[in-house]
């Protein structure tokens, strides 16, 4: 059967070459052979297949990273170089490259690792790929051969692709890639992805490898039990770790062990955890906002008088088109990029914690916080991600191997205070706060974690009472220094999502706001023409501003804005842009003045409270549903059930938390 | 009758051989697949916050939970 004959038939297995669970991407076409990326977690594979494809996979130093299934067209060069040649090997070749999730051994402890294996050699040989390279960490090979002795037991047709050898060096292993080649039974290739070292060396390999009969499978013991077996693997992997590899070093102990000892201490470990943290908010607050009031002034100035001037010229000035591109569009578009500068600089910081190392370290320091509430410690993980969004993070549940542990993670996700929520966090920082906004965007971060911790109790007290927690086994990875074109291109992926998103739903979101907010409720009023007060939009959000009486911010505007942010909070300081640019354009309407209509807003609705009403607010942007992106997510990872409870529990928390803020904090404030 | 010491009593940066693996069988074998089994060398590099443990074992820098330490024991290679 043909790999289209393949393609096209309605085999239920899984299999590689018509895999569902793919995190987008197209292969190089179906007659292409199809290569596999397998290997142990944080050996090198996402980095490599980005390298070889092109494309924008996540990438991280720590376990865990890589939970979908992700494809890409590897155009591998000609692997004959012969002069007039016309052989095959001549031409170059298009490879359909998988990206699997990392897992140590082909006895899967969690679901993604699971997926693997079945991607691997759940499905009959003809659904299996046609190579697996297999990432290995050249400076600790021990615990990436056992996933390459076990796959050597299934004659799958491999390569291994030999990862760190800078780290490598440095502790002082070198590793004969002769010797391993001759032991291992497969062709092994020393690469450096972080550097695109050594890659045309894989693709000559891997043209070789398809061009040839897969190894025969390495000889078991008959009749050999499960731990006989393993016995076996782990004998033969100690044979050819001791004949591939040396040891020169006298102190095994590295600069990573070194910087270990200080950054997961018992009570140092936490502070610096937290100092770390607190740096990140500080550094990009401070460093961002002259960024920020540059572009302000350029939107609420420069760019709304031009096309406020070229639509007179062209007789649509003072018209719902003025009303519709200066008030929605350029408000609230205008509003969000000047946040680009703010999230560019959250997203190289994350990226440099996560290129280095340090998250993996986070994730043990944070793992007696983790159990109290009922998780393991790798739970921290996917937690971590959603302050960077929530979508993915509760995808990175997968990594978790117990189902409960994975649903109470996913309920947890959303309380973590994405990079969306950080717009209006900074917004409302400056607003109400001045100098202290970035201690206060930092406490919303600490509240985030409080409101985990505490909803974690609530849940392991109660839903998952005497529910078993698996303790915590973690690699961690040596630490690297980040290097420039990686730190760009995490950045690049997920500023470029940000603004897909973002822009999409906000101008989804503008038009529809301006849409509601011009039609209007009481006879005698124009489309276009009415006060917003007065509009759909206006007595939609008056009906339920009452709800927040007890907290606040029971003005229209508030209300109106917090609807839009179940969509995407995204949207919500272009929306308030927009009400407040549409609403008061007798005081300026531009988006510049939107700080003070807003605390114009919080003092009225508050009675006099704004600070306690604002927190109160923020609190309640932080708890409540994140976005409709999140419950799909939380829809399709623990089911429709679980994600009905998730945002009734999530509203019921921020109403709750949100009152009792601006109730004790206008005792003070 | 128990032999060695717990991990969690064990001395830190010294060369030790691991004589007994009482726990789980999923985190023995996650464990085993870093090479940390029953006759494997390994040394405790250095205790962690929450009690745990990091220890070196075949070029591999693992993190070990606290709950896990007392049920691996070890001896101090000759």
């Amino acid at each position: 059967m043909s790999v289209a004959e393949r393609a096209a038939s309605s085999v239920p297995t899984l299999s590689v070459k018509q895999c569902c669970h793919t995190g987008g991407g197209e292969g190089a076409g179906p007659q292409s052979p199809v290569v596999a990326l397998a290997g142990a977690p944080n050996t090198g594979k996402s980095t490599l297949f980005n390298a070889l494809t092109g494309a924008n996979v996540t990438m991280g130093n720590w376990p865990g990273t890589t939970v979908e299934v992700s494809r890409g067209a590897w155009h591998a060069p000609a692997s004959c170089l012969c002069e007039g040649c016309t052989c095959p090997d001549s031409q170059p070749l298009d490879i359909t490259l998988v990206d699997l999730p990392g897992a140590y051994s082909l006895d899967p402890h969690s679901p993604d690792e699971a997926l693997t294996r079945e991607l691997l050699i759940g499905g009959p040989a003809d659904e299996r790929p046609d190579i697996a390279v297999v990432t290995c960490d050249a400076s600790r090979l021990t615990g990436c051969l056992y996933l390459v002795a076990q796959l050597r037991e299934q004659g799958l047709a491999m390569v291994v692709a030999l990862t760190m050898g800078d780290v490598a060096d440095k502790r002082g292993i070198v590793v004969d890639v002769d010797a391993l080649t001759e032991r291992l039974g497969v062709p092994v290739v020393a690469i450096d992805p972080r550097r695109r070292g050594g890659l045309g060396g894989l693709a000559i390999a891997v043209r070789d490898a398809l061009g040839v009969p897969a190894p025969d499978p390495r000889p078991v013991p008959a009749d050999a039990d499960a731990l006989a077996l393993e016995d076996d693997r782990f004998s033969w992997i100690a044979d050819v770790v001791e004949a591939a590899t040396t040891a020169t070093a006298k102190d095994a102990r590295t600069r990573s062990d070194k910087v270990d000892r200080w950054v997961t201490a018992p009570v140092l470990g936490p502070l610096i955890f937290l100092a770390v943290m607190w740096l990140v908010f500080q550094v990009t607050t401070t460093i961002a906002a002259p960024l920020q009031d540059f572009l302000d002034t350029l939107f609420s100035g420069p760019v709304t008088d031009a096309t406020v001037a070229g639509l007179h010229a062209v007789g649509l000035g003072d018209t719902w088109v003025q009303g519709l591109l200066v008030d929605g569009l350029i408000a609230g578009v205008g509003m969000l990029l000047t946040f680009v500068p703010l999230m560019t600089l959250m997203f190289i910081l994350l990226a440099l914690l996560e290129d280095s190392g340090y998250l993996a370290r986070a994730a043990v320091v944070t793992d007696r916080l983790m159990r109290r509430i009922g998780l393991p410690g790798r739970a921290f993980l996917p937690l971590i991600v959603g302050y960077g969004c929530n979508v993915p993070a509760i995808s990175g549940t997968r990594i978790l191997p117990n189902a409960r542990h994975r649903i109470l993670t996913a309920l947890l996700v959303p309380f973590t205070a994405c990079t969306a929520r950080l717009t209006v966090f900074v917004m409302m920082g400056s607003i109400f706060f001045g100098a202290y906004a970035g201690t206060a965007v930092f406490g919303m971060y600490l509240t985030s974690i409080v409101i985990i911790v505490l909803v974690g109790l609530a849940l392991r007290g109660t839903l998952w009472k005497g529910e078993p927690i698996e303790p915590l086994v973690i690699d961690l990875p040596a630490y690297q220094v980040p290097t420039l074109r990686l730190t760009a291109s995490v950045t690049w992926v997920k500023l470029k999502g940000f603004l897909q998103t973002a822009t999409g739903i906000i101008l989804v979101t503008v038009i529809g706001v301006w849409l509601l907010q011009s039609i209007p409720t009481q006879p005698g009023e124009a489309f276009g023409e009415v006060p917003v007060q007065d509009s759909v939009y206006g007595v939609a959000a008056q009906a339920i501003t009452p709800v927040f009486a007890p907290a606040g911010f029971n003005s229209w505007q508030s209300a109106s804005t917090l609807v839009v942010g179940f969509v995407a909070k995204e949207a919500v300081i272009s929306s308030w842009a927009q009400t407040y640019a549409v609403a008061e354009p007798e005081e300026g309407g531009a988006p510049g003045d939107l700080g003070v209509a807003v605390m114009n807003t919080f003092v009225e609705s508050s009675g006099g409270h704004p600070i306690p009403a604002a927190l109160a607010f923020m609190i309640f942007l932080l708890a409540y549903t994140p976005c409709v992106a999140t419950v799909a997510t939380q829809w399709r990872e623990i089911g429709g059930r679980w994600t009905l409870f998730g945002v009734g529990l999530q509203l019921v928390v921020a109403w709750t938390l949100a009152v009792a803020v601006f109730q004790v904090g206008r005792l003070f404030w | 009758m128990y032999v060695g010491v717990g991990l969690d009593r064990a001395p830190i940066g010294t060369a030790l051989t691991l004589v007994e693996a009482d726990i789980d069988a999923a985190p023995a074998h996650r464990l085993a697949s870093f090479g940390l089994r029953v006759g494997s060398g390994f040394s405790v590099l250095s205790r962690t916050a929450g009690g745990g443990r990091v220890v070196l074992v075949a070029g591999s820098r693992v993190a070990v939970g606290r709950s896990l330490l007392a049920g691996l024991r070890a001896e101090v290679r000759a």
